[in-house]
């Protein structure tokens, strides 16, 4: 079913490093499926799991939160936060019994384009393997 | 060993007795506790509330062991206090999660502690709104007492109260005697935790003495709570996992927001499922439209319920409030106790326990989750 | 809006007569299924059943095949439509044209709303129908399929004894008749009065009875019988309304009764967020505004020796009564939603029949009658309202 399936991935990306190390892969060219809408944030700790709730119900097949290496963050401490509420995040889906699939942290810095587009890479053919978001066409969310 | 401090009254009595002598020694400003109030109309029926009372005369009525939670303690103390400390004592009465709801609250910076006797109980929990509004309390009273000397469970509850594995209080400076004691209609035993609690029973007539607490029939009735905290789970978890099965149990939710409303670690005036951010503008709508063959309006209603989860799951105190007020008895606090557990175990955190324990969105360490990053 | 649902002359109204064999939730969807195809419309509001079978909510569809689990009669209203309808015009219209098929006093509320400035009702289709009220949710979520059972009975007898008790009491359960100014939907249903299995369908403007050309259902039809039943129904009913008014002002009227009415109030306000009229996002009971020092806390409880916390209760209710009473359109969705049980709804629609006609004003009646709040007359005016609200607060009547 999942035959001809591009998922749409939703990416939260933080300004200072993941958002440039996807500016990097693009300008050094190099080649990763073309299936993450990307959102640019002041850093990952601006985003509340329930963006990436919002994200999920409305059909996005997987959610991408992107920030730089821990010890690496613009504002010093945020992207411990996020890992915290990443966590957390998917503690609760482990117990809704929800796809954790779906949801994703990376750690992704401004000079590291080849691991952005790997990343993404990755996580496009994985999203591709689980099919599409059962949200999606769901009318009583 | 611990403080005990003995009034010879029934244990409702003896307490009144004491928050009386507290109020008339000058001890304190207030006191905080359940009251009986007039008949509603068309019924014979009282009413109970929270009140403030200043002159033990208005103690009259007084009923602080009720088992009822009409609203969380934990909120009121909030109101009462969110703008600036108490600068004279008052002493309050309350249930266990009430005063870790309070807690939570002051860590949140929604409320202070100073000048609080805090007088709790160890907890036989207490009736659904249901069954307060529409049945005879009288005659239902005794069994409730008597489920409580017998360390029995009672189908009356709140079925989280029937699963409450902390019936007794963290950080009260006096707590009542109730759970297992059969002399509870004769006799009025405290514990007192605290030197706080000590300086106010200092001058009130009765007996002080040490004794070691016995710990035998409180861990029966934890035994019994776990059982039935692990039916309770066992219960709900064909209706929350998976997408369909949380459609299906939300399905008939309102939207009336009523469990966030009356949560009491809710506490953000305006929650953010009301405001804009998750407003659908018609053009949202159209967009959802592209998608799916119909939308629900109004929208989001399982974005609201995983969304609280995510605020707040690792602070639910399990009060049950958020299921009583469920215009459509959908479980919610169960679910959110369910879920919370094991937030609250990745955490290794126990909501309220403990005002310098913090919470644990507020705190990191370095090296910590690493397997949740890929 | 370019087509208004003004019929000034009721006496001429038609319709066309439609089978209602299968029921009337039944032909109206069909109805629908046919203006579907010949494109009337885009899109319908209308209640739907959920996934787990137990409930109604409101969804906005465009798949016909949805209309198979609609029910435009829903047994419930958990959420009251003109709430849903702002929910999706508060903000400006779709591109797709909305065909809402809502119960009277829903359109009420929307009307209401759409003075108040949180609806658009411009590129939208209002469907109504005949409404034998609906049953309490109370009653419903004991046993939902029982609760199915039941209402089809009431549907067919016209009985309104099992639902809610302001449904009871409704003296606006069809379209406005012999009433000036009043605004019509764009398209009725009418049931009463009809023989059985039959019904009329009823265009109340111009845009209704295109839609009924363009299915080829053209309004020709006199209606003077469904017209006469539903007015003997309605001078039944208000009859019934001002006695249960009288009875419930009894009890509950006046300084002494009121605190007693409200007694079980816990606070917790999901009367006034189900409330269809009540729109403010952030409602002022709600605010940092009641926030104050313990020490004026303890200072009021000090006056009488006990502050009932939290505190203010009757504060808020009358006050929310002050700020929505000319618009309650006494639907009782506030009763339903209330844990305790209080009369909410019955209190506030008796207050609302006082002061609406205080100001000779009916809510939701009318899309040209401005709202009696923003227009005034004189001072005069002003004094008489102040004079009155205090009769109503102190002795639960006005004179
Ligand atoms: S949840 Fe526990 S502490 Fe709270 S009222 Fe129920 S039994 Fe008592
Ligand atoms: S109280 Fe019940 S109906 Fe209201 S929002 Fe919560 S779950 Fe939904
Ligand atoms: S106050 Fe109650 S009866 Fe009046 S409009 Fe609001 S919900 Fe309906
Ligand atoms: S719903 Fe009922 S209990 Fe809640 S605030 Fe309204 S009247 Fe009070
Ligand atoms: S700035 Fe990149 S994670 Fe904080």
């Amino acid at each position: 079913m999942s035959e001809g399936f591009e998922p749409r991935i939703v990416g939260f990306f933080c300004k200072w490093c993941t958002y440039a190390g996807a500016d990097l892969a693009g300008t050094s060219r190099l080649q990763y499926p073309p299936n993450v809408l990307p959102i640019r944030v002041m850093c990952s700790s601006r985003v509340d799991p329930v963006f990436l709730l919002t994200a999920y119900l409305r059909g996005a097949d997987a959610v991408l939160i992107g920030g730089c290496h821990p010890g690496d963050c613009h504002y010093i401490e945020g992207n411990y936060y996020t890992r915290r509420r990443v966590a957390l995040l998917k503690n609760i889906f482990e117990t809704l019994k929800l796809d954790t699939e779906r949801l994703r942290l990376s750690w992704i810095s401004a000079s590291e384009g080849p691991r952005f587009a790997k990343v993404i890479t990755e996580y496009t053919e994985n999203t591709k393997k689980i099919g599409p978001n059962p949200a999606k066409n769901k009318i009583f969310i | 060993m611990s403080k005990v401090f003995k009034i010879n009254k029934p244990a409702e009595e003896g307490l009144v007795g004491f928050l009386k002598h507290l109020l008339d020694s000058g001890k304190v400003k207030g006191v905080m506790t359940l009251v009986k109030n007039d008949a509603p109309v068309d019924s014979a029926k009282y009413s109970v509330n929270y009140s403030l009372v200043t002159k033990s005369e208005a103690l009259g009525n007084a009923v602080p062991l009720y088992p009822l939670m009409p609203a969380n303690a934990g909120s009121l103390l909030s109101d009462l206090t969110i703008k600036q400390p108490l600068k004279e004592p008052i002493a309050v009465v309350l249930k266990p999660c009430e005063i870790r709801a309070f807690v939570e609250l002051v860590k949140r910076e929604q409320g202070h502690l100073d000048n609080m006797l805090l007088i709790s109980s160890s907890c036989g929990g207490v009736y659904q709104f249901d069954v307060f509004v529409n049945e005879d309390m009288d005659k239902k009273l005794p069994d409730y007492w008597k489920a409580v000397k017998n360390l029995d469970l009672y189908d009356s509850l709140r079925p989280t109260c029937n699963g409450c594995i902390h019936f007794e209080p963290y950080t009260a400076d006096i707590t009542v005697d109730l759970v297992g004691n059969k002399n509870l209609d004769k006799e009025c035993t405290m514990y007192i935790n605290t030197e706080n609690g000590q300086k106010y029973i200092d001058g009130m007539e009765g007996k002080s003495s040490e004794a070691a607490l016995d710990k035998k029939p409180l861990k029966e009735f934890l035994e019994k709570r776990e059982r039935e905290r692990n039916q309770l789970f066992s219960d709900i978890s064909d209706q929350i996992v998976g997408l369909d099965n949380l459609i299906n149990t939300f399905g008939r939710c309102l939207g009336c927001h009523g469990c966030g409303n009356t949560c009491p670690i809710c506490y953000c005036i305006l929650c953010d499922f009301e405001s804009k951010n998750h407003e659908f503008s018609p053009s949202t709508y159209e967009t959802e439209l592209s998608k799916r063959g119909g939308i629900r309006v109004p929208p989001n209603t399982l974005l609201y319920h995983l969304g609280r989860l995510t605020h707040m799951s690792y602070s639910c105190i399990g009060c049950g409030l958020c299921s009583d007020v469920c215009p459509v008895d959908i479980p919610v606090s169960t679910i959110f106790v369910r879920v919370g557990e094991n937030a609250q175990k990745l955490f290794d955190y126990v909501p309220g326990r403990d005002v310098d324990e913090k919470i644990p969105l507020t705190k990191f360490e370095k090296d910590e989750f690493a397997e949740v990053e890929e | 809006m370019a087509k208004t649902n003004n019929k000034t002359d009721a006496k001429s109204m038609k319709g066309t007569v439609i089978s209602t064999k299968e029921g009337l939730s039944k032909a109206i969807t069909d109805f629908l299924k046919q203006a579907f195809e010949k494109n009337c419309f885009d899109t319908i509001l209308i209640p739907v059943k959920v996934p787990a079978n137990d409930s109604y909510a409101w969804v906005l569809l465009k798949d016909p095949a949805l209309l198979d689990d609609a029910n435009p009669l829903a047994p419930i209203m958990p959420v009251q439509g003109g709430k849903a309808l702002s929910s999706i015009l508060k903000h400006g219209v779709t591109d797709s044209s909305i065909a809402a098929v809502i119960r009277p006093c829903e359109m009420k509320a929307a009307i209401e709303l759409y003075k108040l400035k949180q609806v658009k009702l411009d590129n939208i289709t209002l469907i109504t129908m005949d409404c034998p009220g609906v049953l309490p949710l109370k009653d419903w979520f004991k046993n939902p399929d029982e609760g199915e059972k039941k209402f089809k009975d009431i549907i067919k007898k016209w009985d309104d004894k099992d639902v809610r008790p302001l449904c009871q009491i409704c003296d606006k359960f069809s379209v406005p008749l012999n009433e000036e100014n009043a605004t019509y939907p764009d398209l009725h249903f009418g049931v009463l009065g009809c023989s059985d299995g039959t019904g009329f369908v009823i265009p109340g403007s111009s845009k209704g009875e295109e839609i009924l050309d363009t299915v080829g259902l053209t309004a020709t039809k006199e209606v003077d019988k469904w017209e006469s039943k539903v007015n003997e129904v309605t001078t039944q009913k208000r009859k019934k309304r001002s006695e249960a008014h009288k009875a419930l002002n009894k009890e509950v009227g006046g300084s002494k009764n009121l605190p007693v009415a409200f007694a079980l109030c816990i606070n917790c306000h999901n009367c006034m967020r189900v409330c269809p009229v009540c729109y403010c996002q952030h409602c002022y009971f709600d605010s940092e505004a009641l926030n104050k020092p313990p020490e004026v806390h303890l200072m009021r409880a000090a006056q009488k020796g006990s502050l009932l916390f939290k505190p203010d209760c009757l504060l808020f209710q009358v006050g929310r009564m002050s700020h929505m009473t000319l618009s309650c359109v006494s639907c009782g969705t506030c009763e339903d939603a209330c844990p305790m049980s209080i009369k909410v709804g019955q209190v506030f629609s008796m207050v609302a029949d006082q002061s609406q006609d205080a100001f000779n004003y009916q809510a939701g009646r009318s899309k040209d009658v401005p709202h009696p709040l923003r227009v005034f007359e004189d001072e005069q005016e002003l004094d008489q309202v102040v004079t009155m609200c205090k009769d109503i607060l102190e002795t639960g009547e006005h004179k």
